[in-house]
């Protein structure tokens, strides 16, 4: 219970996560999970049925990632960006900031299938300082379909990532008879992550201020000093917790109050429409070819 | 090594679904035993477990769809067993995918086929071999832990290779492989260094925890101890 209470404590959070972006800390991967951790929480979307949001990511992930041409993928991205900028509110900048860099790193992924792949229709024909350089049929085609489904599934991954806060979506797992042992491991991994994270911008803000990042060397020194003590703390920190909730009656059961919303029946139903019309679209589109 | 959600094409993810689901279930029923017997080994269970998240985001990019990081399930898998180690990989690739959008969903199993399976049980097998031939414990941790990591990537070229074929399987094996080499060696062995202190600092704490636990071996833990002593 106060496991869940410490991570419900969403505004407080951001306060603190705030002050440490103002230090301008280097380590943006872990700012990126408290801070979509925050959105989950914060969003407009946040109050609707998680049931719902896991069944409309999912179905819509399994279309754009089974659809054999483009279109259904695209058409996954529209609708999902469209929720998460215009119906949960995620600010459009954020949204951006986490789409940019795996769309960039797909889009060169693609090109380089695309050049380098395929064996069966040639293409073109380039002529490159006397090497001569054969692009096939097949090589651009899957090229072109990989990195609209990556863009498809990746859309709908982020809406659920955006809009479902995490212990929502273990609660659903539980009521979904996933083995307790797992769901409390979860929980448990899931407060470290924070934990460890906490720990870790403390101490490099400590080493920081008394200049432990001002040379290479002491750059390296430091660095070693962080990792080595960081599990330490982290395990004695995650020791006193679990001695506190023992002394409190913690049997392995973390009970709280399922205040989930129920899902509305409309909203299961459009679902359920709208995923039988993507997969139809897939479906007729089967033999469209790009190129 | 975490693929990219929906990069791997129709039959290939779930077949590695499929392939990883019954490993993370003799998990699961081996986790469950040992968390019976051993309520107190729940926080070393799960701070591995955060730990195994923390060093696994600490990603380069890479571009074969992929990236490149240090896994730390290697030393997941040498304090707990690999069994236990796939488990806590499976759950920390899940939150990477609920929380920072790394790695994916539907390509979750060959996430887990990779990390969370096939590098434990190289590492693990490793460790062993390096206690039968009595190597000392750091060197035994080092090899473990350095081609743990270093299978993670071989076996994610081969899920790739298998999935995006170029004339031959093997043509592409090795430019993936040769795409996420360059990066990875240098990781493996840092990984494989930061370990032996790790390893050393948890039997030096919890080596009665570890040994009564019996997943290390009980010789190693209780020398050690003996010495910190």
């Amino acid at each position: 219970m106060a496991i869940l209470l410490d991570m419900r404590r969403g505004k407080e959070q951001k306060n603190k996560w705030h002050i440490y972006e103002e230090i301008g800390t280097e380590m943006s991967h872990f700012n990126l999970s408290a801070e979509i951790d925050r959105y989950a929480y914060t969003n407009a979307l946040s109050k609707n049925s998680p049931v719902t949001k896991l069944l409309f990511a999912l179905s819509l992930l399994l279309i754009s990632v089974l659809s054999p041409s483009p279109v259904a993928p695209i058409t996954v991205f529209l609708t999902s960006t469209s929720l998460i900028l215009f119906c949960a509110k995620i600010p459009l900048r954020f949204y951006l900031r986490l789409l940019w860099y795996p769309t960039l790193i797909v889009a060169l992924t693609c090109v380089i299938i695309a050049l380098f792949f395929g064996y069966q229709e040639p293409l073109a024909e380039v002529n490159l300082l006397g090497l001569r350089w054969i692009i096939f049929r097949d090589g651009v085609a899957t090229g072109f379909t990989t990195f609209f489904r990556v863009a498809g599934a990746l859309s709908s991954q982020f809406f659920l990532v955006l809009t479902t806060p995490m212990t929502s979506i273990l609660l659903v797992l539980r009521k979904a008879r996933v083995p307790k042992i797992i769901v409390e491991m979860s929980l448990l991994i899931y407060r470290y992550i924070f934990v460890f994270i906490e720990v870790m911008e403390t101490m490099r803000i400590a080493q920081e201020l008394r200049l432990g990042y001002s040379g290479w060397l002491k750059k390296l020194r430091s660095l070693s000093m962080l990792i080595g003590n960081l599990f330490i703390r982290t395990l004695d920190q995650g020791e006193r917790t679990f001695t506190a909730m023992s002394a409190r009656g913690y049997d392995g059961n973390i009970r709280v109050l399922e205040d989930l919303p129920k899902p509305s029946n409309v909203a299961l139903a459009g679902i359920i429409f709208f995923a039988v019309a993507l997969a139809i679209i897939a479906y007729l589109t089967m033999d469209l070819r790009i190129v | 090594m975490h693929i990219m959600e929906g990069f791997l094409p129709h039959p290939w993810w779930e077949i590695w679904f499929a392939v990883s689901i019954v490993v993370v279930i003799l998990g699961v029923y081996k986790l469950k035993k040992l968390t019976e017997r051993f309520p107190e080994a729940k926080p070393l269970l799960a701070v591995m477990g955060a730990f195994v998240f923390v060093l696994s985001a600490l990603k380069l990019p890479s571009v074969t769809g992929s990236c490149s990081h240090p896994t730390g399930s290697g030393l997941a898998a040498v304090v707990l067993g690999p069994a236990i180690a796939s488990v806590l990989s499976a759950i920390v690739l899940l939150f990477q995918a609920l929380l920072l959008a790394h790695g994916g969903l539907t390509t979750l199993g060959a996430n887990i086929f990779s990390m969370g399976i096939v590098g434990p049980f190289v590492g693990y097998g490793l460790w062993v071999a390096s206690k039968k031939v009595r190597l000392p414990t750091s060197v035994g941790v080092f090899l473990a832990v350095a081609l743990a990591d270093l299978s993670t990537y071989v076996t994610t070229s081969v899920q790739l290779a298998l999935a995006f074929p170029s004339t031959s399987f093997m043509d592409s094996f090795i430019t993936f492989g040769s795409i996420f080499a360059v990066t990875q060696i240098p990781l493996a062995i840092g990984e494989g260094i930061l370990a032996i202190f790790l390893f050393d600092f948890l039997v030096k704490y919890k080596g009665k925890l570890l040994s009564a636990m019996n997943v290390i071996g009980l010789r190693v833990g209780l020398q050690s101890q003996e010495d910190a002593k």
